[in-house]
């Protein structure tokens, strides 16, 4: 996709107000510090070179260093009134700062200095937007669900590029160890989990990190690893059961947030859900929650399954119940 | 003829002229003028031209002042206030630009992107040294899109502009249109919300962007109702962010080997803890395990899952939520007839928080 003239025209910018603090800058630094490449940077100052005041006579121009130029260093010699770096739109810092404190969530998993320049960028963006900083309207929270240890052993290996073992406990409640290479950590408004490179499996794995129960930064380093671009997403692992679940409306919320296969609507608001189960405790999870609004699941034998569950469990919560109220 | 002006190009002219003229210009003098304009094929090419490239200025923050002749009412001209043009003095350092970087990768939302983008290119113009991304290496913090409602909403909201947009309830499958004064937007638990007052039911209610049908349209103008107090607003976002307050402490009784995440979390046993009647014998063969917690139905919703390996102890709230959901899970595998799903009364908090 083409660059937007915006974005384009609020670089431009971005630069004369830069190059006006720093003399004799490589045109490789620009491109640096403007997260650009060198042949973009090159453009850009042609463009400035021939803008300026109305009449367009070389006095009227932004002009360079000619000379310097030709060595690939950029000075700027006349910036016609645009030196000083412009102020945030009223959206522009909203944008950024909703994001700037969101990233609280990930102060466990970084360091001493990581945290500090944190804490110093929210206040400098917060004294650049003024009165904006006070309303901003969008909040969000990350869901960093891992204990403080284990944030700060994943934010560590990723930093150090470190090998960490894991004491993890899978959807089935099952606690194993292995060794993994850290790719990211990706925080969500839903959860967070670890991608890495399990070992054992050969294989890249995700882990949720509020099931992480200690993690231990190795002193190996960790490899790099062939991890796929869409590794991210979530996909219906087509092996899995096949499961239909019939929802009334207010259930809405499945099929929004939990991987299905397909959704059809029905009359008075509810719908079906088609879901591939892999894990049948992680069924078992959701059908729990949302029993109240469950109408029917086929087939039968995961709603047995289910459903005794939740007898089993009434068991154990009898001696708190009293004998009125107790039942099973 | 010459080749045309890219667009990026004229409105740097325009800029600078803006800038740099001494009173004003008119819209006859920006098109007689300014590099780019020139182009325009037809009076109605150039209106529509410089009507855009005037908005664009104003949404990249530059302040773009109308400026009226004395004497001459309908003699419009306009200058850029450069008193207002300048970010404050501020200088940022490498790692403070890196978590700048790390801050505009947040948003999926191709708006907020946009925005959070432009802003990182304005401030790293007053950068001392490219931004540093060791010290943020292997984060990826997200948070996703919210759909064609949201650049709208965040706007209202900004505005205190009113909308109505229509909006399928989930609670009964109703569709019709509301009428709100939009207070703010929250992506919390996989998905984004606004908070809101209601004008038709004069309360306050919380709408899943996800659920809004059609266009979000403006009703009145902008600063067209009071914003909400610290409190109201405390109060509607409750059952999404949880309190002010200090976590609480839920006690559990957990099977030995089992709920490792949940142990994961566990505190020490307060000295104080009060065990119900009958806790000894559900204990008998468990674990006594303390967890902090913000929300009830949070809890409780993670609690359930673990079937019989975890009873809840303390507080009664989430256990009695507890022991709902498992009455009615118990009942899964009997015959239902329809449109009698709704057995047990669960935590208010849940629905609203789900957002039904």
């Amino acid at each position: 996709m083409p660059e937007r003239a915006s974005d384009r025209l609020v670089r431009m910018l971005g630069m004369i107000a830069y190059l006006e603090r720093h003399d004799d800058v490589p045109v490789e630094q620009v491109a640096a510090q403007f997260g650009v490449t060198p042949e973009q940077v090159m453009a850009d100052v042609d463009t400035l070179w021939v803008t300026g005041t109305p009449g367009y006579l070389p006095d009227d121009l932004i002009d360079f260093d000619a000379s310097s130029y030709e060595q690939g260093v950029v000075r700027l010699t006349e910036g016609r009134g645009m030196t000083r770096p412009l102020r945030l739109g009223p959206r522009e810092g909203v944008a950024l700062l909703a994001a700037l404190r969101s990233l609280a969530a990930l102060r466990p998993a970084l360091d001493a200095q990581s945290a500090a320049a944190l804490d110093s960028a929210l206040a400098k963006v917060q004294a650049a937007t003024g009165d904006a900083a006070a309303g901003v309207p969008v909040e969000v929270v990350l869901q960093v669900d891992a204990t403080p240890a284990v944030a700060a052993a994943i934010g560590t290996a990723l930093a150090g590029r470190r090998r960490l073992r894991l004491r993890y406990v899978d959807a089935s409640d099952v606690l194993s160890e292995r060794d993994v290479d850290p790719v990211r950590l990706v925080s969500q408004d839903e959860h967070s989990y670890l991608l890495a490179w399990s070992l054992a499996a050969d294989a890249e794995r995700k882990f949720r990190v509020d099931r992480i129960v200690e993690a231990t930064v190795l002193a190996d380093a960790a490899s790099e690893h062939p991890v796929s671009d869409d590794a991210d997403g979530f996909h219906p692992d087509a092996s899995g059961e096949l499961v239909t679940v019939r929802l009334a409306g207010r259930a809405r919320w499945v099929a929004e947030s939990v991987p299905v296969e397909s959704t059809r609507e029905l009359p008075d608001g509810a719908f079906e859900v088609d879901l591939r189960v892999v894990q049948p405790s992680w069924l078992r999870h959701l059908l729990l929650q949302v029993a109240e609004e469950v109408l029917d699941v086929r087939p039968p034998h995961v709603a047995q399954d289910t459903a005794t569950a939740a007898r089993a469990a009434l068991e154990a919560y009898a001696p708190l119940l009293g004998p009125t109220t107790g039942e099973a | 003829m010459p080749p045309a002006i890219p667009p990026a190009e004229r409105l740097l002219n325009l800029v600078i002229a803006l800038v740099n003229t001494p009173g004003r210009m008119t819209k006859e003098q920006v098109r007689a003028s300014v590099a780019g304009y020139g182009d325009a094929r037809s009076d109605e090419a150039f209106e529509r031209m410089f009507e855009r490239d005037k908005d664009t200025l104003r949404d990249l923050g530059m302040p773009v002042l109308t400026v009226t002749h004395a004497g001459h009412g309908d003699d419009i001209g306009y200058r850029i206030d450069t008193a207002h043009w300048s970010l404050p003095p501020i200088e940022l350092t490498a790692a403070e630009l890196g978590v700048l970087a790390l801050a505009a990768q947040v948003w999926q939302d191709q708006s907020l992107r946009a925005d959070s983008t432009r802003a990182l290119t304005k401030l790293r113009a007053v950068g001392e040294a490219p931004e540093a991304h060791d010290l943020v290496a292997g984060l990826a913090p997200r948070v996703r899109a919210g759909g064609d409602a949201f650049a709208p909403l965040v706007d209202a909201v900004q505005n205190r502009q009113a909308v109505r947009f229509t909006y399928h309830a989930a609670t009964t499958g109703e569709v019709r249109e509301r009428r709100v004064e939009p207070w703010k937007l929250l992506a919390r638990r996989g998905g984004w919300v606004l908070l809101a007052r209601d004008r038709d039911r004069d309360a306050s209610r919380s709408f899943r962007l996800s659920r809004i049908r059609g266009p979000v349209r403006p009703v009145g103008g902008p600063g067209g109702f009071a914003p909400p107090t610290v409190q109201e607003l405390a109060e509607a976002s409750r059952a999404w962010m949880g309190g002010d307050g200090p976590d609480r402490t839920a006690l559990l009784a957990v099977t030995p080997q089992r709920a490792g995440a949940l142990r994961a979390r566990a505190t020490t046993v307060p000295d104080n803890a009060v065990l119900p009647a009958g806790a000894a014998d559900v204990l008998a063969g468990r674990d006594l395990v303390a967890v902090p917690y913000r929300l009830d139905w949070e809890l409780a919703e993670e609690v359930v899952a673990y079937g019989d390996a975890v009873v809840v102890l303390d507080p009664p709230q989430v256990r009695d939520a507890v022991v709902g959901m498992l009455r009615v899970a118990a009942t899964l595998d009997r015959l239902r007839p329809p449109g009698a799903a709704h057995l047990a009364a669960r935590h208010d908090d849940v629905e609203e928080a789900r957002g039904a």
